[in-house]
């Protein structure tokens, strides 16, 4: 059985005296148990319950009084660390009545659970990072350690300080515009990241067709997808703030425009042409880096693109103009085509786990780009257009031969082109 | 990034830090010669205060912020004075080369070699731009040590307006706001000024089109160094972030007086920002993986002779086809899911 400590069960475990008694949520058919209630010596049992919206754990169970808990000495955990090294070992109880020297209970028929808190362990033993809080099944004929788990005091990204620029992207603000299948994707990698604040744009709703891509679920259907996305990120990455916007970025641009003030970074998963260019173009004039993400052909190819609005770096109409000249890019209108409308001859499509492997090399580059900014010299990327091999075809024009599946190429940025509309200052 | 590549606090520190300090031996102006800089423009300021119209007087330029480079040559001070007894001041028109004329006038009388009622030490003035710059030697010597001193008019917010001869109009600026910054910053880390001057020393021997204002350098050291650490995680730090941020231009911080140099080579110093910042990296691992000499040399690769290193390693020649000494380091085989 694992017995689960939530933080504030811990915490009044940590604070308490020499003994008191237990109650649990059980549930047998998942052998689990979550520690409810404890009291102080023989008082009443106190409730330890996570405060709402925090999950219920086991919510559908019912709190019973099923143990106790003890001070104990350093050396019996120590001996849970041992104990459950060798598996089904048992040991007398009479062990574990020495090291308990206060309130020990006789175990009845059954057995109990036991918690014992050895605050000195650490201490003792410096080195072997052996926990203070652990689990045993009490029994008459002896003694035998449970598998425990105690909330640490720190969750979330913080549990990253000292290992990853925590507070650097706590503090940043990106704009995504775009919650579809790619965007969804992204939106839960920016916050894996521990980007601190997230401005998600789109006027689309959920639908039937879109769960085969999209990271939401089924109940969510006929809700925004940014108010959905919103919702599941709040609840999954907390240390993320997120803002739902059901607004179109080319209807409601001086929305938009306005918005950018307090952005640091613009990410684009919009899926049409339209969108990615006037994407690119307020961020520009906001004088914020834009990066783009998407698929071109049926879901063969994925592509990042950054656009920083520096003067020899163009934008996206510039860099897709450099293409088409060199004859490796064709400006069909079937590029505004929704994924799944290939033909015959070409019947695959975009798959999700392809779309998200894009977005999560999108987060990737937005992350690094604001580390970068920061002064972080081991997240520099090697260029400002990546592309990347979902299903590799023969004889596609450079620089989209890729060779193989997976393969990843990056390439330089290109310059404005004279006259361009959105490079040269209005 | 603690634990990113950074290198230990302790990895063999002392090398290291010994290097940076004879290295900023190097740099900064000897303590007497700053002294008698600073008593020069405490005689200026203190010559000009006593007059009627004077407000206040205070040093502004990088003497003031204490982000100097040697030799100081010239010092700047600011001489904010009385609207109401210039009312005419402050428009667009003659005014501003009547306020540069007025300073002039009032540093004959009071510190002009042959006739100065507060000090004798003034040989000739001329009017320049923004200030009137006095020579306190012979205005033909290339080392002649020079007080700039400028006109102000104080504003409701605080920010000065300062004549400006050649458009003939008064400007807004705000001296004031950089030199509280690089305080603050140096307060936060005692490292900033010392290393403000190491990079302003730097940017003389980078590669660009043109010159690099040593303003530019500074500003982007108050963007771009770090607030703690050491100084090798700073300087990798301030490499890697200035080499993007200088795309963006380099602007005055306090938002008065636009971009400091527009005709700054952006992608030259960025490229050259760049290059420092693989430097940086590659020495500040060597140093955590214990090669102190390494690092010193990479070190001195950015900052040139004045940066003691030992001499390479010589290449192992007693057997031919011998491994490097120096191999890449493998990947360990510990897959983490």
């Amino acid at each position: 059985m694992l017995i689960l400590i939530p933080q504030d069960a811990a915490t009044v475990l940590r604070a308490s005296g020499a003994w008191g008694r237990l109650s649990l949520r059980i549930s047998q058919p998942d052998d689990l148990a979550v520690v409810g209630g404890i009291s102080e010596g023989g008082g009443s049992i106190i409730s330890v319950d996570p405060p709402p919206p925090a999950p219920r754990l086991l919510a559908s169970c019912d709190s019973r009084p099923t143990g106790y808990w003890y001070r104990a000495k350093n050396e019996l955990h120590a001996l849970w660390h041992l104990l459950r090294v060798r598996r089904d070992t048992a040991m007398k109880l009479d062990v574990f009545k020495d090291a308990v020297p206060n309130g020990f209970k006789t175990p009845g028929d059954g057995g109990y659970v036991a918690l014992t808190h050895a605050p000195g362990v650490k201490d003792a033993y410096p080195e072997s990072r052996l926990p203070d809080l652990v689990a045993w099944h009490v029994t008459r004929a002896g003694f035998q350690p449970l598998e425990m788990s105690a909330e640490p005091e720190t969750t979330g990204i913080r549990q990253l300080d000292h290992h990853w620029p925590v507070q650097e992207l706590q503090n940043a603000h990106i704009m995504l515009v775009g919650a579809g299948s790619i965007g969804s994707a992204t939106a839960h990698a920016l916050a894996g990241y521990g980007i601190g604040h997230l401005t998600l744009v789109d006027p689309d709703r959920l639908q039937w067709h879109n769960l085969v891509r999209h990271t939401s679920s089924r109940r969510h259907i006929g809700r925004t997808k940014v108010t959905a996305l919103a919702e599941e990120l709040t609840q999954l990455r907390p240390d993320t703030a997120v803002t739902p916007l059901a607004l179109d970025v080319i209807e409601h641009a001086d929305q938009i425009r306005a918005l950018l003030m307090d952005t640091h970074l613009v990410v684009c998963t919009a899926d049409g042409v339209a969108a990615r260019r006037v994407t690119g173009h307020l961020a520009r004039r906001a004088d914020r880096t834009a990066i783009l993400a998407c698929v071109l052909q049926y879901g063969a190819l994925g592509e990042i693109i950054r656009l920083h609005p520096w003067r020899r770096h163009g934008c996206l109409t510039c860099r897709r103009h450099s293409l088409t000249e060199a004859g490796s890019l064709d400006p069909e209108p079937a590029l505004d085509a929704g994924y799944g409308t290939g033909t015959r001859h070409r019947p695959m499509t975009a798959v999700g786990p392809d779309l998200h492997l894009v977005a999560h090399l999108a987060a990737k580059t937005a992350a690094a780009t604001l580390l970068e900014h920061a002064g972080h010299p081991d997240q520099r990327l090697p260029g400002e257009h990546a592309l990347i091999g979902l299903r590799r075809q023969p004889g596609w024009a450079a620089p989209f031969d890729l060779g193989r599946t997976a393969e990843l190429r990056w390439l330089p940025a290109t310059p404005p082109r004279p006259g361009c509309p959105t490079c040269e200052a209005p | 990034m603690p634990g990113l590549n950074g290198e230990p606090e302790e990895a063999h520190r002392m090398g290291i830090d010994e290097a940076f300090d004879a290295l900023q031996k190097s740099v900064d102006e000897d303590i007497k010669k700053t002294r008698l800089a600073r008593g020069r423009r405490d005689l200026f300021k203190e010559a000009l205060l006593k007059e009627p119209d004077v407000l206040e007087t205070f040093g502004s330029g990088s003497l003031s912020r204490s982000t100097q480079l040697k030799p100081i040559h010239d010092v700047d001070i600011v001489v904010v004075y009385d609207p109401d007894e210039h009312p005419e001041w402050g428009s667009s028109g003659p005014s501003a080369e009547e306020a540069l004329e007025h300073i002039r006038s009032q540093v004959n009388r009071l510190l002009s070699q042959s006739k100065g009622t507060h000090a004798t030490v003034v040989r000739h003035t001329l009017l320049r731009n923004h200030a009137v710059k006095c020579f306190l030697d012979d205005p033909d010597d290339p080392e002649a040590f020079t007080v700039d001193v400028m006109a102000a008019l104080r504003q409701p917010d605080n920010s000065l307006l300062i004549p400006e001869q050649l458009s003939a109009r008064w400007v807004p600026a705000n001296p004031e706001y950089l030199i509280n910054m690089v305080a603050e910053h140096q307060r936060d880390w005692s490292y900033f000024r010392p290393l403000v001057r190491l990079l302003k020393q730097w940017r003389l021997d980078v590669q660009v089109e043109g010159r690099i204002k040593s303003l530019v350098m500074e500003v982007l050291a108050l963007q771009c160094l770090p607030a703690s650490g050491n100084r090798c995680q700073g300087l990798k730090t301030f490499f890697t972030a200035a080499a993007t941020r200088v795309n963006e231009g380099v602007w005055d911080p306090a938002g008065l007086c636009g971009e400091i140099q527009p005709d700054l080579d952006r992608e030259g110093l960025s490229a050259a920002f760049a290059e420092a910042a693989d430097l940086a990296d590659q020495a500040c691992t060597a140093a955590a993986e214990g090669d102190t000499d390494e690092a010193l040399r990479l070190w001195q690769e950015i900052f040139g002779e004045d940066f003691p290193a030992p001499a390479a390693a010589p290449k192992s020649t007693a057997l031919i086809g011998a491994p490097a000494l120096i191999s890449p380091r493998p990947i360990k085989d510990a897959p983490q899911g």
